[in-house]
């Protein structure tokens, strides 16, 4: 399909075409067929108390709470990570004077790799996706005249080092007068899924469940107002795997941390009711409601009967959203605001309790100031003109959508009883057999853009010169802000008390060794100012890593 | 196209173990340019002192990973390696994805450690056409240890023990192939039977089952006795390796053998030999259709077996009468 | 099924430095392979340095630098840099990836034979190799 050759030659022949053309692909987006229309006979035998239920009564099917958005609405977290400590500190500042209801700050790959910004690897790439925390100095910048007993913080920081995070955040809480207790936010926490994010290095399996699990132990008994993990299945989702797999996989980690934390001798409905998921937001806006209906309800099951909850907060699917990054495409990115728009309504016509609308220029670059406002700005239309909020669970009773949530849960099941097949979650990672699931998928995707059945407006069908600039202007990252968080780093280890810092280390190395909670010691050794590296390298130690995921550099302290 | 006088330079770079010249006159031997024979023919008289290692065994076994860690102990002997890895080309588009290197990362930068990855363009029994030649690229290159990773090994893969002296084959336990092996008669033709993931449920048995089946196998006064040996090559960290060193020293144990036991003439001579009648194959096919070329002869002939007036016997016959001359049979 | 006598193409395929977003470096791969190429895949975690001495050694004709977290400006200079000092000239770079339209000049002129966006469909690279490796 093209558009018009010549501004004075428009093809009549096309133009017929176009206004009696017909869809050509009746599947949804994961690849099941649909029907024609839906009616009362495709749910013959509904049980509504049972299956679907109200919003706020098990199994959840609607929503985990009765009134939904009228209670309160979603919050509106836009992921902020940019260059240095105080530049994404000034971004999100700003994001909150334009209304943003949640403050969400992401790592750069250094600082998830668990490198010091000084780290040879690193000093390239300091900041150019996220943010690097290296010492408690850069967590201080970061949340400077920030009330933290006020507000609600996401944290995403998914490798091991979600539990460096965790000790720097709580530290200078702490250090500035806050009581654990009264901090409210997230982690995202979810070293398990990070290793197909390219995070292998930092991300040893038993590592991952080990440090993975230390946090949410430590958060179920100091910080109660803390969610302490966000599964993060949206990852998963953009390596190009279906709706059904995304939620298959994501139960799957889940429950490894689950069962670890079971293990330590936590009871179910201790931690359960902090546990949140990352979802994605797809373009196929029903497909995408019923999986989360599908995933809400699974998720009520799976933890009254195989878990044995009986807190119904224990039961509860929560979940944030961040809207599909994968279905932006760099070409005519203005078209990606309404991608995104359709995706942030997906979002809300499912539930969410927390969202993240992607900026029309995540495919090219960091979110501009302007982008990052669209986005903001893109909810806010969604949460006080659409009226979507009026009522829980608007698409509820749709005999389509209550068909495919069925559908949704079936699929889901079947990914699962594989997964099961090849061992368990634990064995289909060790084998590599969840590398080939996402690598084929991804393989499969490619071939529909190629052969165009699946249809990507300006990618394959539509399509126009390439723009020359990215509108209202690409984000770039100051690399001056990022040598100057280098010299800082060199300056801090050069004046630091050494032997302060030895002693600290020598903690985590013991308690580590010992099999205790490492967040103690790290708070600890946090105040000395020991750093990311540090830390974290000497906990790879005690397991048998190396001190160096990256294999450059020696621990100082051996 | 590169002139004989570039060919000589880059041959004697070659010596000097240049490894720009090294890639280049690799890529012509695989490809096969006008000028492979002239190559090999001076490159020839300065190979045959490597010891050459082969490793075979079915995908997923871990044969990249020992690769790797047999890489990083004939260095730690201040051996130089080559190592010549060949993966399967699509029977469908022709390609392939050469992604063994991927494991042997910790080498790239090693200045005495050559890899080369090949795709086995239709060539079956593990190797690709070239592996041979490639071979003795990386002789003549200097390289004091050889190791070529085949693909996979099924029944037929087995051309490895053309070319390596210690062939060593990968199995894991429990996967059922060292019960298909057996059969093959794979047993005995590896020298070394590397039981990888022995850290694995059923190691024990499969190590047992391993043992019995070569202790029937019967060996002449003096031969080498297949040894298994079981291996653990992928650990994210050093304490959960096992086995390396042992699979090492057996390595160079079995190459003591041959050398003590002059085997290695035997071994030589089998090389040779098999690469006589390769090299003799391809050229009698591409005098033969040399000749042929342009004349249409060829497609008469094709047609006329087609049509039953003719047979490939005696189209071959007919052939090899009018380009060759063959001595009659006294 | 495609036979001849034409030369196989060597294509080499990494990500450099410490992004870890492959989906689309081992699409490529896998799509080079399906139009007849035989690609050595480097994975993550490369280096200038690593890249060029795998691509001298395996004499490849295209290498594909995949970029997908703002490093493109950065590591481009000194691949190319390593590539002159290699006598890798007659190689062609290309790089596929996350960058503003804006770059596309800058990593032209830095040395990138060809720059493609992310979500680009096959045809389009596979084609551009194809015609344009040097003999």
């Amino acid at each position: 399909m093209t558009g018009k050759n010549n501004a004075n030659e428009v093809n009549w022949d096309d133009y017929l075409k176009a206004y009696y053309e017909k869809p050509s692909s009746f599947k949804s987006w994961s690849g099941y067929d649909i029907k024609e229309i839906y009616t009362p006979e495709d749910s013959p035998d509904e049980k509504y108390e049972e299956k679907i239920a109200d919003a706020g009564k098990y199994p959840f099917t609607r929503g985990i709470h009765a009134n939904m958005f009228r209670g309160r609405l979603w919050t509106k977290r836009e992921v902020v990570g940019i260059g240095s400590p105080a530049d994404t500190h000034d971004r999100l500042q700003y994001l909150v004077e334009q209304g943003g209801s949640g403050l969400n700050t992401i790592a750069d790959v250094t600082y998830e790799m668990g490198l010091d910004a000084d780290h040879p690897w690193a000093v390239n790439e300091v900041g150019l996706t996220g943010v690097n925390i290296t010492n408690i100095k850069d967590m201080q910048t970061l949340t400077r005249d920030i009330p933290l007993d006020k507000v609600s913080w996401s944290l995403i920081t998914a490798s091991t080092a979600a539990s460096v995070t965790m000790a720097q955040y709580i530290a200078v809480a702490e250090d500035a007068g806050y009581e654990p207790a009264a901090l409210r936010g997230s982690v995202q926490n979810d070293p398990i899924h990070f290793r197909y994010c390219g995070f292998r290095p930092a991300s040893p399996l038993d590592l991952s469940i080990k440090l993975g699990s230390d946090v949410m132990e430590y958060c179920t008994r100091n910080l109660p107002k803390w969610y302490f993990t966000t599964v993060n299945m949206y990852d998963l989702r953009e390596q190009g795997i279906t709706a059904p797999q995304e939620v298959a996989f994501g139960f799957g980690i889940a429950m490894c941390y689950i069962d670890e934390l079971i293990r330590r001798g936590l009871n179910i409905d201790e931690f359960a009711p902090r546990f949140t998921f990352y979802v994605s937001c797809h373009m196929d806006i029903f497909e995408e409601v019923a999986k989360i209906r599908a995933a809400r309800r699974m998720w009520a099951k799976l933890m009254k009967e195989k878990y044995g909850a009986k807190d119904p907060r224990s039961m509860h699917f929560r979940f944030a959203v961040h809207t599909a990054g994968c279905s932006l495409i760099p070409q005519q990115p203005l078209n990606n605001i309404i991608r995104v728009a359709y995706e942030g309504l997906t979002a809300v016509l499912g539930g969410v309790q927390s969202l993240h609308c992607c900026s029309y220029d995540e495919p090219m670059c960091l979110p501009s100031e302007k982008a990052h406002l669209q986005a903001l700005r893109t909810q806010q239309v969604l949460a006080y003109e659409t009226g979507v909020t009026n009522v829980a669970d608007p698409l509820g009773g749709s005999y389509y959508v209550e068909s495919l949530t069925d559908k949704m849960e079936e699929e889901i099941l079947k990914v699962m009883k594989r997964v099961e097949d090849v061992g368990g979650m634990e064995e289909a990672i060790r084998t590599e057999w969840l590398d080939h699931e996402l690598e084929s998928e991804a393989v499969e995707r490619q071939k529909e853009l190629d052969d165009g059945s699946k249809l990507v407006v300006g990618l394959n069908i539509f399509k126009e010169e390439q723009e020359k600039e990215t509108p209202l202007g690409a984000q770039r990252v100051s690399s001056q802000s990022a040598k100057q968080q280098i010299e800082e780093v060199k300056e801090l280890k050069r004046t630091r008390d050494m032997s302060q810092v030895r002693d600290a280390i020598k903690r985590i190395r013991d308690e580590a060794g010992e099999g205790k909670n490492t967040i103690p010691p790290m708070m600890e050794a946090t105040r000395a100012f020991a750093t990311t590296g540090e830390m974290l390298g000497t906990v790879r130690q005690v397991f048998g890593y190396s001190y160096d995921p990256m294999n450059i550099i020696e621990s100082p302290f051996d | 196209m590169k002139k004989n006088s570039n060919i000589d330079e880059m041959i004697q770079q070659l010596f000097a173990g240049n490894r720009r010249a090294a890639s280049r006159l690799i890529t012509r031997v695989e490809n096969e340019t006008e000028d492979h024979h002239e190559i090999m023919k001076k490159i020839y008289p300065h190979t045959g002192q490597a010891m050459i290692v082969g490793l075979t065994g079915s995908g997923g076994a871990g044969k990249s990973t020992l690769t790797d860690h047999l890489i990083q102990k004939f260095r730690e002997q201040g051996k130089t390696v080559g190592v010549i890895v060949v993966d399967p080309s699509s029977p469908f588009s022709g390609g392939a994805l050469l992604g063994d290197r991927i494991r042997l990362q910790r080498h790239f930068l090693d200045d005495g450690v050559y890899i080369r990855s090949l795709a086995s363009r239709g060539y079956l029994g593990g190797l690709s056409r070239a592996t041979y030649n490639v071979i003795r690229i990386l002789e003549a290159m200097g390289m004091d240890i050889i190791i070529v990773e085949t693909l996979g090994a099924g029944q037929d893969e087995i051309d490895i023990i053309h070319v390596a002296n210690t062939c060593i084959l990968v199995a894991t336990p429990g996967m059922g192939d060292d019960i298909q092996a057996m059969k093959a008669g794979i047993m005995e033709i590896a020298d070394i039977i590397a039981l990888n993931k022995a850290d694995l449920e059923g190691a024990n048995r499969s190590l047992r089952q391993l043992q019995t089946a070569l202790s029937v196998a019967s060996l002449e006064e003096g031969q080498w006795a297949p040894r298994v040996i079981p291996t653990v090559s992928m650990g994210s960290r050093p304490e959960d390796l096992k086995g390396i060193d042992e699979l090492t020293s057996a390595v160079l144990e079995h190459q003591e053998y041959l050398d003590t036991s002059r085997s290695i003439d035997q071994v030589k001579f089998e090389r040779v030999e098999e690469e006589l009648g390769l090299v003799f194959k391809d050229e009698l096919q591409r005098l033969i259709f040399k000749g042929l070329r342009g004349t249409g002869k060829k497609r008469k002939y094709i047609n006329s077996i087609i049509e039953g007036k003719n047979d490939p016997y005696s189209v071959v016959d007919e052939i090899l009468n009018t380009y060759l001359i063959r001595k009659k049979k006294k | 099924m495609i036979k001849g006598k034409k030369k196989k193409i060597k294509a080499l395929v990494t990500k450099v430095g410490l992004d870890g977003h492959d989906r689309g470096a081992k699409v490529v791969a896998s799509m080079l392979k399906e139009a007849g190429m035989e690609v050595i895949y480097l994975g993550m975690f490369q280096m200038p340095e690593n890249i060029v001495k795998a691509a001298l050694d395996e004499d490849v004709d295209v290498i594909g630098l995949s970029y997908l977290s703002g490093e493109h400006l950065i590591f481009t200079p000194l691949i190319v840099e390593e590539m002159k000092k290699n006598g890798l000239d007659n190689v062609l770079l290309v790089a596929g990836g996350t960058f503003p339209a804006e770059d596309i000049p800058t990593m032209e002129e830095m040395g990138i034979d060809k720059v493609f966006r992310a979500g680009s469909l096959s045809e389009s690279f596979v084609e551009y190799i194809r015609d344009n490796v040097k003999e």
